[in-house]
């Protein structure tokens, strides 16, 4: 009876040594946005009157095979230092398809369609943690060929560059691009990781960072972040509940009015209570929580954008 | 009598021969000679010796701790490689192990491969440069070391 309580009880416990295992942030290697317009694969979008290049990711990995030698290199070097590896190829396959696949989902009483904005699409691309651009160029002189690479790491939520490798290989009469590249790609890796390393330890210490936002609607309501609540502004509260759920209480007010609240370098843990992994609009969904409770009873509105800027809006939903 | 002198003679020996073993390398550089294959460096070793016939396993041992603590570098090739462990702290924080690592058949010889008809030899005054091209295993050196504790790897905390 002891031996079968014994069991039950390491069963029981093995989903919470998992969940303590904390997960490792996922890659995603794109071509660098300034490669996809020297290479023609951008299209030109008019945003209310301003022109706008967007890339076609899925044309430049069906057409071009320097760039999938290339980034299939560059995973293999990621995969084998043990980093999850997301493929952009697939992913942006899986929204054409989930796009395709909407497009006939409609209700069965009123036979309205799905409600997707541009907003929506967007917030539907890549979700790894850091991505990786890449950028070369072939340089000519007579019969001399040789790559200039870069490789840039930056995080998907601050935007900040968190590594960087470049150089110009040594130049060949006889070699060919390929073999070239692959120089350039491994003459660079142990550089790029060795910086990307740097940036994981202070994740671990310090947490991630994030920006945040808190604004008011514009409702007529009267409510403004100097109402005071037991002798306290809202914008006192606000700050202090980020005082006591940041790493270390690393956060900086980098601006406060009546109207408008606004956070950077906020440092949130990686993880939740649950084990899950922690982005803005978890952060700002805890706020939010926080908010809607006695004494506050503020309702908002979920704004976020992306994974590193929460924005809530209080007053509405 | 004699015996006993031999032996006298032959124990006062053993640490000299041992300190002449040494100090073959008095000093050694390494830098970069081009794009090694997937998963290794190819570094150019130059051990400051007072025995020009210095063996193989010498420059070896030379560039894996170059590799491991100096890093290196090549101005004509524009390469740059930081040190493998990070820091050369890290020999002194780890000494127990680098010391059985770096001993005459250490295990650093599984890393190391020095590249046949390489080898130079320059006489600078009463000293000798030995310079051979070698091949370091540098991605299973790592896993080895990461795997040992001693560096950290990119999984380290996840």
């Amino acid at each position: 009876m002891k031996k079968i309580f014994a069991l039950l009880s390491l069963l029981l416990m093995l989903p919470m040594t998992a969940s303590a295992q904390a997960k490792k942030p996922t890659l995603m290697i794109f071509p660098a946005d300034v490669w996809m317009t020297e290479h023609n694969y951008m299209d030109e979008v008019d945003v209310q009157g301003r022109k706008k290049r967007v890339p076609r990711y899925e044309d430049a990995f069906q057409t071009d095979r320097d760039i999938n030698n290339v980034i299939a290199k560059v995973g293999e070097l990621m995969t084998e230092r043990g980093m999850n590896l997301e493929s952009l190829q697939e992913m942006t396959r899986g929204i054409d398809e989930n796009a395709a696949v909407d497009e006939f989902v409609e209700s069965s009483s009123s036979g309205a369609s799905l409600a997707e904005s541009a907003y929506d699409r967007i917030m539907n691309t890549a979700k790894a943690d850091i991505r990786i651009y890449i950028d070369w160029k072939v340089n000519v002189t007579g019969p001399r060929r040789s790559v200039t690479y870069t490789l840039t790491g930056r995080d998907a939520y601050t935007g900040k560059q968190i590594a960087n490798a470049s150089g110009t290989g040594q130049p060949s009469i006889s070699a060919e691009t390929a073999v070239l590249l692959e120089e350039a790609v491994l003459e660079n890796m142990d550089q790029f990781t060795s910086q990307l390393q740097a940036h994981f330890d202070d994740l671990l210490t310090n947490g991630r960072e994030i920006a945040v936002q808190v604004r008011l609607f514009d409702n007529g309501s009267g409510l403004s972040f100097e109402e005071e609540y037991d002798g306290e502004e809202l914008s006192e509260i606000i700050d202090n509940w980020m005082n006591e759920n940041t790493v270390n209480h690393r956060y900086s007010l980098k601006s406060s009015s009546a109207t408008r609240l606004e956070f950077n370098q906020v440092r949130i843990p990686l993880y939740d209570e649950r084990g899950r992994a922690m982005d803005a609009k978890r952060f700002m969904s805890q706020l939010r929580k926080f908010l809607k409770a006695a004494p506050y009873n503020i309702i908002s509105k979920d704004n976020t954008r992306g994974l590193g800027l929460g924005i809530i809006v209080l007053g509405e939903k | 009598m004699k015996r006993i002198l031999l032996i006298v003679i032959a124990a006062m020996m053993v640490p000299l021969l041992a300190m002449a073993k040494k100090d073959d390398v008095i000093s050694y550089q390494v830098e970069g000679a081009g794009t090694g294959a997937q998963g290794t460096y190819l570094v150019k070793t130059t051990v400051v010796t007072k025995n020009k016939n210095i063996s193989d396993e010498l420059i070896g041992r030379s560039a894996v701790h170059g590799v491991l603590f100096k890093g290196f570098s090549n101005a004509d090739t524009r390469q740059h490689q930081k040190p493998l462990a990070g820091s050369p702290t890290v020999e002194q924080e780890h000494i127990d192990f680098f010391s059985a690592f770096f001993a005459d058949g250490g295990d650093y010889i599984n890393y190391v491969q020095v590249i046949s008809n390489s080898r130079t030899v320059v006489k600078a005054g009463k000293e000798y440069k030995v310079s051979a091209t070698v091949t370091v295993s540098k991605d299973q050196l790592r896993k080895d070391l990461e795997n040992n504790g001693i560096i950290k790897g990119l999984n380290s905390g996840f």
